[in-house]
C-alpha cells in the first residue's frame, strides 16, 4: 500500500461522527424521526354528515389506507381502480393469474399449491418501517422473516476466478480478513495514535481484529468463519483455502455483499407469509366492498366544494360526486387524465419520472438449492439477471418459486426485450451459478414494470441529479403535497422523499388525512 | 362526449395453455392505449405519448402498421419509438381495425401548447415548404399521405423532427413515407428551426 491514512482524516472521521450525532438529535426535536413503537391509530374527528362522500382513486396501498381509516370514523369511500385487480405495485403472482404487461400479456402457470407464489412488486418491510407494520398488527397479516443477506448464497462473476460461483461467505470473511490487516498495519504505523488515548487505541485494535479475524500479531491467515473444507463436527475441522486479495479485488460485487445488511435493508425484514398481498387483502377485508374495478379515471374536476370524477367502466362513462378526493394515480398517468389542476401542480407531476424495474421468475422443478445449503437469501452475478432469490415459503418441499432476474436501476434492457429472449438471458445467466439451471426450471413468468397496465413505471424519480434535492424540487414536493381547495390530495410513495417503499406510501395517506383533519378542526 | 362502438368483449382474449379454470381466467382487451396516450388519446406530456383524437384513420393505421412491421420505432436512440412498438407488435388486423374505429368516437381538442420559446413568425417562413403536403393550416392531405399537424401535442412534433433530422425516423428502407418526410426537414436545419416551425404551427387551427 502505497498512501497511508493521515492524521487529519481520522481526526475527520472522529468530528463527522460528532456532527452525525448532533444531526440525529436535532431531527428527534424537531419530530422529524418517528417516536411510537408502533403506529399509532390515527385519531380522526367524525365524519360529518352533510361532507362524508370520499373518492379514492387507485386501490394502491395509500389509497387503501385512506379507505380504511376514513371508513372507520364514518366516511362513505369509493375506490375507482382501473385494473382488474388492488394493490398496485404489491402484486403476488400464482397459479392462474393475469400478468398484465402491456405487449407481453401472460397467464401464470405456477402449479396451484399455496407456497408456489411469487411477489413481483414489494417483498420486504423493514422492522423500522413501523406504520405499514402497524396495519399488519391491526390487519392480522401474519409475517414472518424476509432473509436478505444469506452468506452461503453464491457470487459470481467472470471477473472473479474465472466466473467461478463462490460462496458470499468465502468473498466476505476473505475481503473483511484483508481489509482488517491492511488497517492493523496502518494504525500500528505509530503516528495514528496520537488522536486516541491509549485505550482508544487499543480498543480499536481489538475491533479490528475482531473484524477480520487477525491473528494475534494482526495478519490474516484464513479463518473458519467461512465454513470448513471438510469435517468441523466429528473430526477436526480443514480451514478452506484463502482466496487471495488481488482475485477478489478484480470484482466489483463487494458492494452488494457488504450493503445487504445496511441502509433500509439493515433492520430485520419481514415478508408477509403466503404473498405479500395478504398486506392488501387485510385492506380489502375491510373497505373490499368499496372498490370498483376496471374504473378508469378520466377527468377530475375539483370543485369550491367538492371533487367531480369521471370514469369509465364497462365502456360506460360514470360520474362520482364526492367532498374529498385522495389520489394515488402514478404521477405521469395522472399528467394525461383531463383536469383543472393548479399549473405548480401539473408542473410537480409532469416532472416526476419513474424508474424501471424488472423481475421474472421461474418455478424450479426441485429444491435443488437446498441441497447446497442454500435457504432463503440472495446470489449475486455479474449480468444483468443480476439476482437469484430462493424462497423460504415451503422449504423442503419438492418445488419452488425462483426469483429468477431482478434488474432495477436498469430495467429497460430486459423490458426491450421479448418475453422469449428475457427467458433465454436469464437461463444463460443463471446457469452460470447453477449449471443444470435450464433443466431444473420451467414456466417463467416475466415482469416489467415500465409497461405494467395502469402503473407503467416503478418509483418516482424526483430527483435529476442523485446527489440531493435541488430548491426547485423541493418547492414542487411540497406544492404537490398540499391538497387542492382543502378537497384534493395527491397520495402514494411518490408524494415522499423516499419513495420506493410501502412506508412511504402509508406515510403519504396518514399525512393527507392528517392534514384534512386538521383543517376541519380548525 | 363520448362514444363506445364496439362491446369490449368483442376483442376480448385469452392465451395460454389448456386447463379446466381457463374460463376462469382474467380476459383482457387490445384497448390500452388510454394508459399512455391519456382520457380519451388527448396525448399524455408524462409519458410522452402524443394526442390520437382526431387522427386520421389511415394515417393511424399506416403508423401502426409501421410499429407492428419493425419499421418505425427500432433505432436505439428513438426512446418514445421504442416505447410504443411493443404496443402494436402484437395487434392483429381485426384488432387495428376495432382501435381505429374506437379512436375515431373521440372528439377532437386540439392540445394544449407547451413550447414558449420558438418564434412563431420565422417559423411561418420555414413553414412555407411544409405547407404543400401538410397544408396551409396543417389540416393535412391524404392523398399526399401527410397527417395534420395542427392540434397535435407540440412537444410531440419536436421530438418527431429531431427523430427525423437525426434519421431516427424516416430511414427503414420500408419506411416510404417517412422517407419522404425525412428529406424535407433538412430546411430546418437545427434545434432552432424545429421550435420556431412548431411553434408557428402552434397558430394554425384545422
Ligand atoms: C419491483 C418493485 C419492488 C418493490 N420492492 C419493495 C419492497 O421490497 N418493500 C417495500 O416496502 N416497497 C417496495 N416497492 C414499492 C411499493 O410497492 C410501493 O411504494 C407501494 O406499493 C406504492 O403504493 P401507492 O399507494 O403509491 O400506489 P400504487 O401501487 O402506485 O398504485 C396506484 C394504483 O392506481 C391505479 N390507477 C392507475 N391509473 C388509474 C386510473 N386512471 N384510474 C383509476 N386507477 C388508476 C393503478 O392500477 C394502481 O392500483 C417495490 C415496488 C416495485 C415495483
Ligand atoms: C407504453 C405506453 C404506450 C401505449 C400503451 C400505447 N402507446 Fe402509442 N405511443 C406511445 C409513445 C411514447 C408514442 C410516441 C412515439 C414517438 O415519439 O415516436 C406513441 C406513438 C403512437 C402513434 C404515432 C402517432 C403519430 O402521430 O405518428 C400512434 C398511432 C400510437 N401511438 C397509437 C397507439 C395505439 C392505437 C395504442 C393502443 C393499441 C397505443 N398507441 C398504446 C406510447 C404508448
Ligand atoms: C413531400 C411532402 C412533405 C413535406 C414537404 C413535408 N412533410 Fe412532413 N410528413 C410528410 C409525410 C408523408 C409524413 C408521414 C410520415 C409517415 O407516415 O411516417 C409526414 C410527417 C410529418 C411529421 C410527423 C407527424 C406525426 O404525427 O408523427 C411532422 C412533425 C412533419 N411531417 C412536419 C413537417 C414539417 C415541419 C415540414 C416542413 C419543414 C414538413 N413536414 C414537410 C410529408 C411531407
Amino acid at each position: 500500500m502505497s498512501k497511508q491514512v493521515t492524521r487529519r482524516e481520522f481526526l475527520n472521521l472522529l468530528s463527522a461522527a460528532g456532527g452525525t450525532a448532533a444531526a440525529l438529535k436535532a431531527g428527534s426535536a424537531l419530530g422529524l424521526l418517528p417516536h411510537t413503537a408502533q403506529a399509532a391509530s390515527m385519531d380522526l374527528l367524525a365524519a360529518d354528515p352533510a361532507k362524508r362522500k370520499v373518492a379514492i382513486l387507485g386501490a394502491g396501498l395509500s389509497g387503501l389506507t385512506v379507505a380504511y381509516e376514513l371508513s372507520k370514523v364514518g366516511y362513505e369511500c369509493t375506490i375507482l381502480e382501473s385494473s382488474h385487480r388492488p394493490g398496485g405495485r404489491i402484486f403476488t403472482v400464482r397459479h392462474g393469474d393475469l400478468i398484465d404487461e402491456i405487449g407481453n400479456r401472460q397467464y401464470c402457470e405456477f402449479d396451484d399449491e399455496p407456497h408456489m407464489y411469487f411477489n413481483a412488486g414489494a417483498a420486504r418491510i423493514p422492522s423500522t418501517h413501523r406504520n405499514i407494520l402497524g396495519y399488519c398488527k391491526e390487519l392480522n397479516i401474519d409475517l414472518e422473516i424476509f432473509i436478505n443477506e444469506n452468506k452461503t448464497s453464491y457470487v459470481q462473476d467472470p471477473a472473479l476466478l474465472g466466473g467461478k460461483p463462490i460462496r458470499n461467505i468465502d468473498y466476505t470473511t476473505h475481503t473483511r480478513g484483508f481489509m482488517a490487516e491492511l488497517l492493523a498495519k496502518s494504525l500500528s504505523a505509530g503516528e495514528m495514535d496520537q488522536p486516541f488515548t491509549d485505550s482508544e487505541a487499543e480498543t480499536l485494535m481489538s475491533l479490528i481484529r475482531s473484524f477480520g479475524n487477525l491473528t494475534e500479531d494482526n495478519l490474516y491467515k484464513g479463518s473458519f468463519r467461512a465454513g470448513y473444507a471438510a469435517g468441523g463436527f466429528l473430526e477436526h475441522g480443514v480451514q478452506k483455502d484463502i482466496i487471495a486479495f488481488r482475485d477478489l479485488l478484480k470484482t466489483q460485487m463487494g458492494r452488494q455483499l457488504l450493503d445487504a445488511n445496511e441502509g433500509d435493508t439493515g433492520p430485520i425484514l419481514f415478508q408477509a407469509a403466503g404473498g405479500m398481498d395478504k398486506i392488501i387483502e387485510g385492506f380489502t377485508n375491510h373497505v373490499g366492498q368499496q372498490i370498483r374495478y376496471r374504473s378508469m379515471v378520466k377527468a377530475v374536476e375539483v370543485k369550491d366544494a367538492g371533487v367531480d370524477i369521471s370514469y369509465e367502466q364497462d365502456g360506460a362513462e360514470q360520474l362520482l360526486q364526492a367532498d374529498y378526493c385522495f389520489n394515488c394515480i402514478p404521477s405521469h398517468l395522472m399528467t394525461g387524465i383531463t383536469n383543472n389542476f393548479p399549473s405548480q401542480y401539473t408542473e410537480a407531476l409532469k416532472y416526476i419520472r419513474r424508474g424501471t424495474a424488472y423481475k421474472a421468475a421461474f418455478q424450479a422443478k426441485e429444491r435443488f438449492w437446498e441441497k447446497e445449503d442454500i435457504y432463503g437469501g440472495i446470489s449475486w452475478m455479474n449480468n444483468p439477471s443480476s439476482q437469484i432469490w430462493y424462497p423460504t415459503a415451503g422449504m423442503h418441499k419438492q418445488k419452488g418459486i425462483l426469483l429468477g432476474a431482478y434488474d432495477y436501476g436498469n430495467g429497460e434492457l430486459h423490458t426491450a426485450m421479448t418475453h422469449e429472449q428475457r427467458i433465454e438471458a436469464h437461463l444463460t445467466d443463471g446457469e452460470k451459478i447453477h449449471p443444470n439451471y435450464r433443466n431444473q426450471v420451467e414456466k417463467p413468468i416475466t415482469i416489467a414494470w415500465h409497461r405494467m397496465n395502469h402503473m407503467l413505471g416503478c418509483s418516482a424519480r424526483w430527483q435529476r441529479d442523485r446527489s440531493g434535492w435541488s430548491h426547485e424540487e423541493e418547492d414542487l414536493y411540497h406544492a404537490l403535497q398540499q391538497p387542492i381547495n382543502g378537497r384534493h390530495y395527491m397520495i402514494g410513495d411518490q408524494v415522499s422523499m423516499h419513495s420506493a417503499w410501502q412506508e412511504s406510501a402509508v406515510m403519504s395517506a396518514q399525512w393527507a388525512m392528517a392534514d384534512l383533519n386538521q383543517r376541519l378542526r380548525a | 362526449m363520448f362514444k363506445t362502438f364496439l362491446a369490449l368483449s368483442l376483442f376480448i382474449a385469452c392465451i395460454g395453455g389448456a386447463g379446466a379454470a381457463e374460463s376462469e381466467r382474467e380476459p383482457f382487451d387490445d384497448r390500452y392505449c388510454t394508459t399512455c396516450h391519456g382520457t380519451e388519446g388527448r396525448g399524455n406530456e408524462g409519458v410522452q405519448a402524443p394526442r390520437l383524437a382526431g387522427m386520421e384513420p389511415w394515417y393511424l393505421r399506416r403508423q401502426l402498421e409501421n410499429f407492428r412491421g419493425d419499421i418505425r420505432g427500432v433505432h436505439p436512440e428513438d426512446r418514445e419509438g421504442i416505447a410504443m412498438r411493443p404496443m402494436a407488435t402484437k395487434l392483429t388486423d381485426e384488432s387495428i381495425d376495432d382501435i381505429i374505429e374506437w379512436i375515431f368516437g373521440w372528439e377532437y381538442i386540439p392540445a394544449e401548447v407547451t413550447i414558449k420559446d420558438g418564434d412563431p413568425s420565422r417559423g411561418r417562413g420555414l413553414y412555407g415548404g411544409c405547407a404543400v403536403c401538410h397544408g396551409a393550416n396543417a389540416e393535412g392531405n391524404e392523398s399526399l399521405g401527410a397527417p395534420a399537424l395542427a392540434g397535435q401535442n407540440d412537444w410531440y412534433l419536436v421530438t418527431q423532427l429531431k427523430n427525423f433530422l437525426a434519421g431516427y425516423r424516416g430511414a427503414h428502407p420500408n419506411d416510404t413515407y417517412g422517407a419522404q418526410m425525412r428529406t424535407m426537414v433538412s430546411t430546418l436545419r437545427n434545434e432552432a428551426g424545429i421550435l420556431n416551425v412548431v411553434s408557428y404551427i402552434n397558430t394554425l387551427s384545422r
